[in-house]
Formats: structure tokens, sequence, C-alpha cells
């Protein structure tokens, strides 16, 4: 891999992707959806005469899982069609035969792809300042942001190994769309159906054996990793209920689920008021995650190798 | 043994499963020479070509494209190799200037050298008033030259080149073939395959016929007219004398409109038949081979039309 290789082809491809698309009227309109949402949301929370707490944190928390939804959308058609596409066009044995290596290649086409999802992101910068204003920890915005743009990252390199495998590039998008709604439906479905399998004797529940089924599920990766609010105290040292957080209740919910049911939760509160992480969720999700990403970068680069030993099926190399 | 090569390939072998497109091909190609790769469609070519550009591993064969085996070290191959695909893509939404550039990058040219050869390849390309025009504007012969002179910016010395003149007007294969002539003058190893023998016939120096993944062949252009015999045609004053000298000599010719076109010879037995015609006094007014050198080499080597 060589900088200026990586730097070349991601030039290229973002600026073919300036050129091609209507990118404008399509950055538009998702930064109308996002903001329009992130006003409705302010509306409702703001009217509610029965919470006084600051709205940052349920406002923040709303909108990154939404935008974590509309971007899990997005992505894929990002870089689904970025090799096979190439191919498809004739344009990718010219680059192959040039002094550009398979990772060159690979690298580049993946941060264009990921870059596009990253401008999608900045959109949504002002209202996660607004939210910090409005009581979110810096901690936990940048940690939400993060996590955001590392999910991104991996929805776009396994899109690219998929375009790298499969000599068609509506198949490619199609499975990329698949493997989407898997990590966020199917480990639903697949926990659900296995904890019901499990509580058939009647017997305590054992969710803990099954909790790793959830884990990849981007947004359980994201309410998990968000940092838990700082407790707040009174005068007297009592600690004052928390705002609405939907970051945090998944979090605790999952990590519920994780906990072997001898584990009561009567300690999950340490003596400073602290919720005890005991049973963190997110890094096996977050790991599996980046390691299916970077497991596909692998492939596509591989694949990307010439002289090639075999031909994907079906296609003609130039 | 190699030097003087710019490519030497001996008993190459590809197989695709079940099918092997290659069995065994030999072909060697000179520097400052052109080398024309002829033969059928599916006979091997594009695969041999897609090999000699690194793309494509052979399963066995010996090969060296200028010196370098390209099994061994691709980029050594890539550096010296300019490669023109049949089938190739341009990216639509460059302009001509930035898709040459792009490849500049792709081939390392420093920021000096970039500048030279992309002000060299417009002129020569003729393309300097389309620097700034998107590549979707050009027509098809602008865009072939355009691919053309993408696979010579970082100045290679062996130049491969898979069907450059099909879809071309005969003004751009004019063109192209000056090209080539030019590129042979300076010492370029240039490798062509095509389908369009008379073409050839005037661009190469050298021919390598092939024919179900095997070479039927490798002739000088000039040592071909006698190779293979090919049927000529000769026509005289009075048809009916023609035909019955013909007769005497023992020569069966078939008549038709443009003359009587007889069986396959090589130039000196045509010559003897010619002198034999005349001393019978045959008045002879036309009398030449039929079809290329190329065109009759062609169907002899590879078996088709017999």
């Amino acid at each position: 891999m060589t900088l200026h290789g990586v730097r070349l082809v991601l030039l290229q491809e973002f600026r073919m992707r300036v050129r091609t698309g209507r990118w404008q009227w399509l950055l538009g309109s998702w930064t109308a959806v996002v903001w329009i949402v992130a006003g409705l949301l302010y509306v409702v929370l703001a009217d509610d005469p029965y919470n006084d707490d600051p709205i940052g944190v349920p406002l923040f928390g709303g909108l990154m899982l939404f935008v974590l939804a509309l971007i899990l959308i997005v992505s894929p058609a990002i870089t689904a069609q970025s090799i096979n596409g190439d191919r498809e066009r004739g344009t990718l044995a010219t680059l192959q035969a040039s002094l550009l290596t398979p990772t060159d290649i690979v690298v580049g086409k993946l941060l264009a792809g990921w870059g596009v999802g990253l401008v999608a992101l900045v959109t949504t910068v002002p209202i996660v300042a607004w939210s910090v204003v409005e009581g979110v920890t810096v901690l936990r915005a940048v940690v939400v942001l993060t996590v955001v743009a590392l999910l991104i990252g991996v929805v776009c390199a396994v899109s690219l190994g998929l375009s790298s495998m499969l000599p068609r590039s509506i198949t490619s998008t199609l499975l990329s769309y698949v493997f989407v709604f898997t990590l966020a439906g199917g480990t639903l479905i697949m926990f659900g159906l296995s904890s019901a399998v499990l509580a058939r004797d009647n017997g305590p529940t054992r969710d803990d054996l099954v909790w790793w089924m959830l884990a990849p599920n981007p947004f359980v990766v994201l309410a998990d990793a968000a940092p838990q609010l700082p407790v707040k105290r009174d005068s007297a040292g009592h600690v004052i209920s928390q705002p609405d957080d939907p970051l945090g209740e998944l979090g605790r919910g999952v990590r519920d689920i994780r906990r072997p049911p001898g584990e009561g939760c009567f300690d999950c509160y340490n003596d400073s008021g602290d919720y005890r992480d005991s049973h963190p969720v997110w890094p096996f999700g977050l790991a599996f995650n980046l390691a299916l990403g970077i497991g596909a970068l692998a492939i596509a680069r591989e694949r990307l190798r010439a002289p090639a030993d075999k031909l994907p099926l079906g296609t003609r190399i130039a | 043994m190699d030097e003087g090569y710019g490519i030497v390939a001996r008993g190459v072998c590809r197989s695709f499963g079940q099918v092997q497109a290659l069995r065994g091909i030999d072909l060697t190609a000179p520097y400052g020479e052109v080398t024309a790769l002829v033969g059928p469609n599916g006979a091997g070519k594009t695969t041999l070509m897609l090999i000699l550009a690194t793309l494509l591993r052979a399963d066995r064969g010996e090969i060296r494209v200028g010196g370098v085996d390209p099994a061994r070290d691709p980029v050594g191959v890539r550096r010296q190799t300019g490669w023109m695909p049949d089938a190739f893509g341009l990216y639509d939404q460059l302009k001509v200037v930035e898709y040459l550039d792009f490849f500049a990058g792709a081939y390392r040219l420093d920021r000096q050298r970039a500048a030279r050869r992309i002000a060299e390849t417009l002129a020569a390309t003729r393309l300097s008033d389309y620097a700034d025009r998107p590549v979707h504007v050009l027509s098809r012969g602008q865009k072939q030259r355009l691919a053309l002179g993408r696979a010579l910016l970082h100045e290679p010395r062996v130049l491969l080149l898979d069907e450059p003149a099909s879809g071309l007007d005969p003004h751009s294969r004019i063109e192209l073939r000056d090209g080539l002539r030019g590129l042979a003058a300076a010492g370029v190893a240039v490798l062509v395959s095509s389908h369009i023998l008379a073409e050839l016939e005037e661009v190469a120096d050298r021919i390598v016929f092939v024919s179900a993944g095997q070479t039927a062949g490798q002739y000088e252009v000039g040592d071909l007219a006698n190779a293979a015999p090919r049927p000529w045609r000769v026509k005289a004053t009075d048809a009916a004398a023609l035909s019955l000298a013909l007769v005497d000599l023992g020569v069966s010719g078939t008549q038709n409109d443009t003359g009587t076109v007889l069986p396959a010879m090589n130039e000196e037995a045509a010559a003897d038949l010619l002198a034999a015609l005349v001393s019978a006094g045959v008045r002879v007014v036309a009398y030449g081979p039929v079809g290329g050198h190329l065109e009759s080499a062609y169907l002899a080597l590879t078996g088709d039309g017999r």
C-alpha cells in the first residue's frame, strides 16, 4: 500500500461520485430529513409538561438511533458496486495493469465510500453540538459519533467485499442490503426465537446463554457503547433521577440480558451510585463487526490481485 | 538469447476449468518490430494478451516481457508494458486531460514528466482541442486514440494491443497503422492482434498465427509470399485460347466473370506458368494472386475455409 496510490484512487472515486449522482439533491434531502426529525423530536420533548429534565439527552439518543437507521439504509448503496461496476464498465483491468497495488485500489475505494457516509454524518453535528449544550456530555457525543462512523465503515467495507466477489453489481447491492438487515433485524429474530426455545421448560430465563446473538446489532452496539450519564446528587447526597435516556436504557437492557440468573440486580449500582459496567456487550459486537469489515477488505484485495489464478464466475477480466 | 526480444513466450498453457484456452503457444516479438497475432475467434489471442499484461497467470510455460517473468515480478513487467484491451471503458465523467493525469499518477510519473507526457500525448493523439472536454463527448476513433495514448503514457518498451482497429473508420486505421510503424521505428516491441488481415499485412513485420490455443506458424511478412501457396487469377484477350492453352499445360482453371482462377501455387510456380502461357501465344492482360498473402496463409494455417 502506498499513500500516493490510495490518495490517487480516493480522489478519483470522489471526483466520479461528485460528478455522476445528483449528490447535491441527495445530501440536501438527507439533511432536511434529519433536521425535520430533530425538530419534531424537540417539539414533542419540549411540550411534555411533566418533564423538566434537560431535553438534550433524549433528543440526542432518539436522533442518533434514527440517524443510524437511516445511514444503514443508505450505506450499502455507496460501495456495493464499486468493484464489479468497474469491471462491467471495463475500467478495472487497466487499473490492475498499472503500478497501483490491490491494496491501493481497495483502500482508496473504501475511503471514498466511507467519506460519503461521513459527510452524511457530519450534517448532524450541529444538532449534536446543541444537544451537548442541552445536557449531553461531550464524551458521550464523541463516542456515539465515533461508533456510528465505524459502523458506516463496516457496512461500506462489507459491501465492497461483496462487490469484489460477485460478478453482477445488482446481486452485490442486494446482498449488501441483506447483510444490513441481518445485522439489524436478523439478530433480533434469532435472539427472540432462541430465547423462546430456551424458555420452554418454564425454568429460569436463560437469555444470558444467547445474549451474544444481539451483540452485532448496530443499535445495541451504539446504545451500549454510549457512556453512562454522570450521576447527579442533591445537596443531601441523594441520587437525582436521570432524564429519559433511550441509549442508556437500551444499553442497560442488553447488559441485563447478559447477566446470569443468579446474579441479582440489587448490586447494579455501586456505593457511589454508578451503574456497574460488569457485563458490557458492545465491545463484542463492535469487534465482531470490525472483523467482518476487515475480512471483507482482505477478500477484496485478494480478488484484485494480479496475475489472477481464477476468474470470478462469468466475468471477462477486461 | 532472449535479448532483443520484447516478448518471449514458450509453451504457454492456460485452462479455464475444462476449457483449454492455450495449449502451448510459442511467440517472440523483437524490439523495433510490429508482430501481429492472428487467429480465429477463440484461438486464445486475448487470453495470451492478458497473461502478457500480468493480469492472468499461465498454468505452464516460460514467459519474458521486457526480460522479466510476469509471474515472478508483475510490477517489473508493468513498468515497461503498455496494454490496450479489446473492450475497455474510459471514465466518462472525466475530462480528457484528467483521464491522462490519473494514469500518469497510476504509473507514478513525477510531476514534471507527467506534464510533459500529457502534453505530448494530447498532441500525438490530436486531442489537444478536447483536453478540457469530458471523455464521453469523444467519437469512437478519438476514444481509441485516447486509450492508445493512455497505454503509451509511461513510454513502455513493449506495447500490447488487442484488436485496436475494430470499429475504426478507414482514416483512423491508417492513422493507427502509421502510429504503430512510428513506435516500432522508435524501438518499441509492438504485439497487435487483429482480424483485419489486409491491414496487418501493411503494418506488421512478423506474423504469428494461432489456432486452437497453439502457434500454427511464425513468419516474417517478407517470407510469407512463398510460404503459403495461393490461388491465382489470369485473364487474356481471348478466353477460349486461354482455356485451350491451360488444358495443354495440364492446369485446371475455373472460369468466372473476373477471369480464370487457377489452383494454389507459390510465386515460382506461378511465374513458370505465366511464361508458359505467354510462349504458347496466349495474350495475357492480367495475372495475379487472389487475396492477400496473409489471407491465404491464414486460411491454410488455421484450416478454415478448406
